[in-house]
This record gives structure tokens, sequence and C-alpha cells, in this order.
């Protein structure tokens, strides 16, 4: 479907169908459609629909037909087509054409030349502008209110913010102010613009009567319809997510059943990640930018590559700065130890970040040691850990005793 | 036929996989006397049966553990309630305390840990997970500097730098021997501190606590 995706034209190429262009557009896209079809510049176009309007807007309403008549480069449908296949959306159109029809000919009777110069192609477009609103897809729709927001004056208009109130209401007086005026001037006195605003008011009472019921069942049913779109696109993204996540652990776990280890690493995992998109969605982008973030890798990588369960738990956070890595990397090397000769089902991190300091706790329940008589493997790492610490005026602290698990202290300043 | 020297548990949670994996793990060592998986279904036969320990779901429709909490506590004092949850976020964790619990921990704590959870609730303490001990320090701990104006009311708005140190060792993974012994105090006492971090939270008005899950989700 997608033909006319190319936003130039090559000359030499063959002739492609008409459709409205969508990565060239400004509003419908209608010149950036003719400009592929026919290999002339984008500019061209619209300067020759700039001057058409000028020759009683004949610019505005050829836009318009166009618009209504065109597919959109990618769609299936012409906006038409899109209105004509919805029993309610072509009720509406009929409705508003109708009431476009009614108020021309109410125009007419107080004596405003409608049909003169401007009149008509406005009214026209007008309703073409509601039709096309009406019967654009999804993608369309969100494409103009994306253009009418970032649009100057009318877009100020749109938005909710009390400038946008002051705003919408100032244009809005102002344009009573010169309609009434204008009726003023029609009759010379206020006396027979008297009568034709009364005449206005009992036609838009009545045409209210008419409508209203009718109207206020499709805003509502608009409203829950667009309920009822947000609740599905929630749901699209939850299932989205717990088909990447959960449902290709649960396979895993299945597959791994037989291996206990194996299970409880992945059931872990899971829980892990699972938790933390539920309950802090905020660290899922920001992982390294946090001291947090920074130590919650080391109980993914713990877990993960020892099948060690790791309790973590943190009391505040901070920034990283080369002392806060140099901490955690210490830190992961202690957690890391305890994982690997320990022998212990857990480990224990606490981490508390406070004004002057900032310390990490590891801490296991395991076979522990002689701190006197450490195998020299082991004692290459808590030099490792301590040196690594002080010098950037850190201090490490080990307590350990044979059978009553080891705890690593290590402790980091803050301030120089 | 029960031994008496057991407690009386009643367990709440909405889910039969949870309550039947719970029952397998406790029942030889307490004696349950009923479940319930709806709110309301939970407040009438709690009530009618007096456990000495209820396990509380946190989640639950209609309202979950906390609508439980309120309700019997308002009628009934003797039954004591250890709070269960398979998220540890901090929004649940301090309010369901607040609400009354005595004690909080997640759904994977291994039989013989819950198990002795439930003892310790029945006996009278608290029961204090590591992350638990963990959020009360930040709940205690932050704000201090950023609103001085604030009236604080020492005997409940501020944790003892005793009672700070028991939970950071709390947080460390130590149990309350562990700490008696690291702080040569009796475990009588490390629990009477935690009783203490206890009531003031649950009593404490202090903005960080009671506007806590409202700030977490704003960061």
């Amino acid at each position: 479907m997608s033909i006319t995706t190319s936003s130039h034209a090559v000359v030499g190429t063959p002739l492609r169908p008409l459709r409205r262009g969508r990565d060239n557009c400004i509003l419908g896209g209608v010149c950036g459609g003719f400009a592929t079809r026919l290999g002339i510049k984008e500019r061209n176009i619209r300067v020759i629909f700039a001057l058409l309007t000028l020759v009683f807007g004949l610019g505005v309403l050829l836009y318009m037909t166009f618009w209504l008549v065109l597919t959109r480069s990618g769609e299936e449908h012409s906006i038409i087509q899109q209105i004509f296949q919805n029993r309610r959306e072509a009720q509406i159109v009929l409705v508003a054409f109708i009431a476009t029809l009614i108020l021309v000919i109410a125009l007419q009777s107080t004596g405003t030349q409608v049909s003169d110069g401007f009149g008509w192609p406005l009214l026209l477009s007008a309703f073409a502008s509601f039709a096309i609103w009406r019967g654009a897809s999804t993608d369309e729709r969100n494409h103009l209110t994306d253009f009418f927001n970032s649009a100057p004056v009318i877009g100020g208009a749109f938005s909710k913010s009390r400038k946008g109130v002051v705003l919408r209401v100032a244009i809005g007086a102002g344009l009573v102010y010169f309609g009434l005026d204008q009726l003023n001037h029609l009759g010379g006195v206020w006396g027979s613009a008297g009568s034709a605003l009364f005449g206005t008011a009992v036609l838009v009472i009545g045409v209210l009567v008419l409508f209203a019921p009718w109207w206020l069942q499709n805003v509502r049913e608009l409203t829950s319809e667009r309920r009822e779109r947000v609740r599905i696109e929630e749901r699209a993204s939850m299932v989205a997510h717990l088909h990447d996540s959960v449902l290709q652990t649960l396979t895993l776990i299945e597959r791994a059943a037989a291996n206990e280890g194996d299970v409880v690493r992945l059931a872990r995992n899971q829980e892990r990640e699972l938790r933390q998109w539920l309950f802090s969605p905020e660290t899922r982008t920001n992982a390294s930018t946090s001291f947090v973030g920074l130590v919650g890798a080391i109980e993914h990588d713990v877990e993960n590559d020892y099948g060690v369960r790791v309790d973590l738990v943190t009391v505040g956070d901070c920034v990283p700065d080369d002392r806060v890595t140099t901490l955690v990397a210490a830190g992961r090397e202690a957690a890391i130890n305890a994982a690997k000769w320990s022998e212990a089902a857990s480990v224990s991190i606490f981490t508390e970040v406070e004004p002057n300091s900032i310390s990490i706790f590891v801490r296991d329940r395991g076979v522990g040691f002689d701190l006197d008589a450490i195998p020299a493997d082991r004692q290459g790492i808590a030099m490792s850990i301590r040196q690594r610490m002080s010098q950037l005026g850190g201090e490490a602290f080990i307590t350990t005793a044979v059978g009553d698990g080891t705890e690593v202290q290590l402790v980091m300043p803050r301030t120089t | 036929m029960t031994d008496s020297a057991q407690p009386r548990v009643f367990l709440v949670d909405d889910h039969e996989l949870i309550r039947s994996g719970i029952r397998a793990e406790i029942a030889s060592s307490v004696d349950i006397v009923g479940e319930a998986d709806e709110v309301e279904a939970a407040i009438e036969m709690i009530l009618e049966r007096n456990p000495d320990v209820v396990l509380l779901d946190v989640h639950m429709p209609d309202g979950g553990g906390q609508a439980v909490l309120r309700a019997v506590g308002e009628q009934n004092t003797t039954t004591r309630f250890l709070a269960l949850s398979v998220s540890d976020a901090s929004v649940d964790v301090i309010s369901v305390i607040r609400a009354g619990a005595r004690g909080y921990v997640t759904k994977n704590i291994s039989g013989p840990e819950l198990v002795d959870a439930i003892y310790r609730i029945a006996a009278g303490d608290v029961v204090f997970s590591p992350r638990l001990a963990g959020f009360v320090l930040d709940a205690f701990s932050t704000g201090q500097d950023d609103q001085p104006n604030l009236a604080v009311d020492p005997d409940l708005d501020q944790l003892t730098a005793r009672e700070r140190q028991v939970l950071r060792l709390i947080a460390r993974g130590y149990s309350y021997k562990d700490i008696a012994k690291e702080l040569t105090i009796s475990t009588k006492t490390v629990e009477s501190h935690v009783s203490s971090v206890l009531r003031k939270l649950q009593l404490s008005s202090r903005y960080q606590l009671s506007h806590w899950a409202s700030e977490r989700h704003l960061n």
C-alpha cells in the first residue's frame, strides 16, 4: 500500500498513484501528494493553491476536496470512504452538512450576502474541516492535533492552561464584538440588528432542541470509546512486557525443571526484574547514574553468576563519582567472595548514604575463616579490597571467625 | 487435640496456591484455625475465632490487608497481625505497619523463618525484615535538612541513636541474638528498641511517613 513514501519524485520514475503525502505534509499532504505525483517541487504547488485561494477562496475549496477524496499514503481508504463506511459517522457528517445549509439560508434571510465573495467557500471549508476531522484516521488526527497545538495562536487557545483560557476568551469576545458590529452596520441602527439577533438566537435554540440529545449521546459514546482505547493500550503494553519477560522465564523454568539451582536463579532474576518494573520504574533507565543502581547491579550479577540469594537493603542514594565507583567495586568483590567461599545460601548487602560518608556492609552466615590464617589466594582479595579503599581515603574492616560467618564493612568519606 | 503452646494462626490471602503453600510449611508447627480469601469473610471469621496471629496478605481486592487491619483493630486488640506480601514496595510496607501490623515479611521467606516470625509475633515481639529496617531508616532520616521548620515531636518523630544502631544491624542481616551480642545488651532490650521504633512508626505524624507513598511516586 505504501507506494509514495519517498518525499521527492525522481525524474524518470514510473507514474505513481495520487496519494496524500505523509512525510512531506503540512496539513493534509495534498500539495505534497501532487508534488510526488507530478515530480514538481512542493513549494510550487503550494504557491499555486495559495494563488487560487485569492479567486473567491477556490484554492481552499480545492484543497479541502482533495483532502477528503484522496487516500493518505500508507492508508487504505480516503476520508470520504472512511466516513461512509461507518454509519454513525455518515449520519454526523450529514447532519453537519444540513446545519451548514440552514446557517447559509438563515444568513441569507437576514440580509447577509453569503453568496458573495468568500462567504460560501468559508462555510463549505468549515464543513469540510469538520468532515475531515470525523473521518481522519487516528494517525492523521494525531498529526493534526500536533500541528494545531504547535501553531502560534490557535495552539494557545487549545491549551488548558490559564494563559490559554485567557487567550481563548479574548479571541472569542473579539469575534463576538466584531460580529455584532457587522450586524449593526447592516441595519444601520441597533433596531434591525436586534431583530436579526433575535432571529439568529431563535434559530440556534431551535437547532439545539433538535440535535442536542443526539449530540450529547455522541459525545458520551466518544468519551467512553476513548477510555476504552486507553485501557486497551495499557493492557497491550502490560501484555507485551509480561510476554517478553515473565512468559519467557516460565518457559525457561519448565525446561530447567531438573536443575534446582537454575530454577531458583531464573525465578529470582525474574522476580527482581518484575519488581523493578512495577515499583521503581524511574531506575529502569538510569541504572548507572545512581549509587543504588550500581549496587543493584551487584545483586543481579552475584545472583546470576553464583546462584546465591542476595538480600539488598539500601538507605539513601547519591550520584556516583570516583569514590563511589571504587566503593561499589570493593563491595562487589566482597559480595563475590562471600558467594564463592562462604557456602552460605544468601548474602546480605546493606548500603547507607549519609551526609559525610557512604557505607557498604556485606555479610554472610557461612563458614567464616580465621583472619590470622588466611589462605594466600584469599588474602590477595582482602588486600585488594583494603588497598582500593585506602587509596581514596576509605576504610575496610573484616569481621569473621570460623563457623560464624563473615562481614565486610566498607566506609568511604564523601567530602574532601 | 492441639498443643496449647502452639500459636493459633489465621491465614488471609486471596491466592489459593499461596495459602496451600504456607499451610504446608507451617502446619506442623502452629495451629491453623482458619483461612479466608476475601476481606469481608476475613474480618468476620477473625473476630469470631480470635486467633493469636493473623498472616495477612497486603494486596487483596476490596481494600486489601489494611481494610482487615482497620476493621479488626477497632474491636479486637488481642489478635496480632503479620503482614505478608510479594512486593516490598516501601509504600506497602510503611502503610501496612501504620495500619497496625506488628511485622512485615515477604512471601519468599523460608518456612522455618516464617514459623519463627509467627512465634515472635505471638509472644508480643515485632518482626522487622532487613528491608523494612532500611525503609524505616530512610523514612526517619530524610527531610531533617530540607524541612527545618517542620514541628518535630522528639518523642515520636526522631529515632534515638541506639534505635538507629539496632535498625542498621537488622538491615545488615543480623538476628536479634547477633545484635544483642554485638551491642552487648540483652535480646529483650533489642526487642524493646524495635517495639519502640514500631510505635514511632505507627504514631508519628511525620510528613515523611504520612506522605511517603505520594512522595515516592512523584520522585
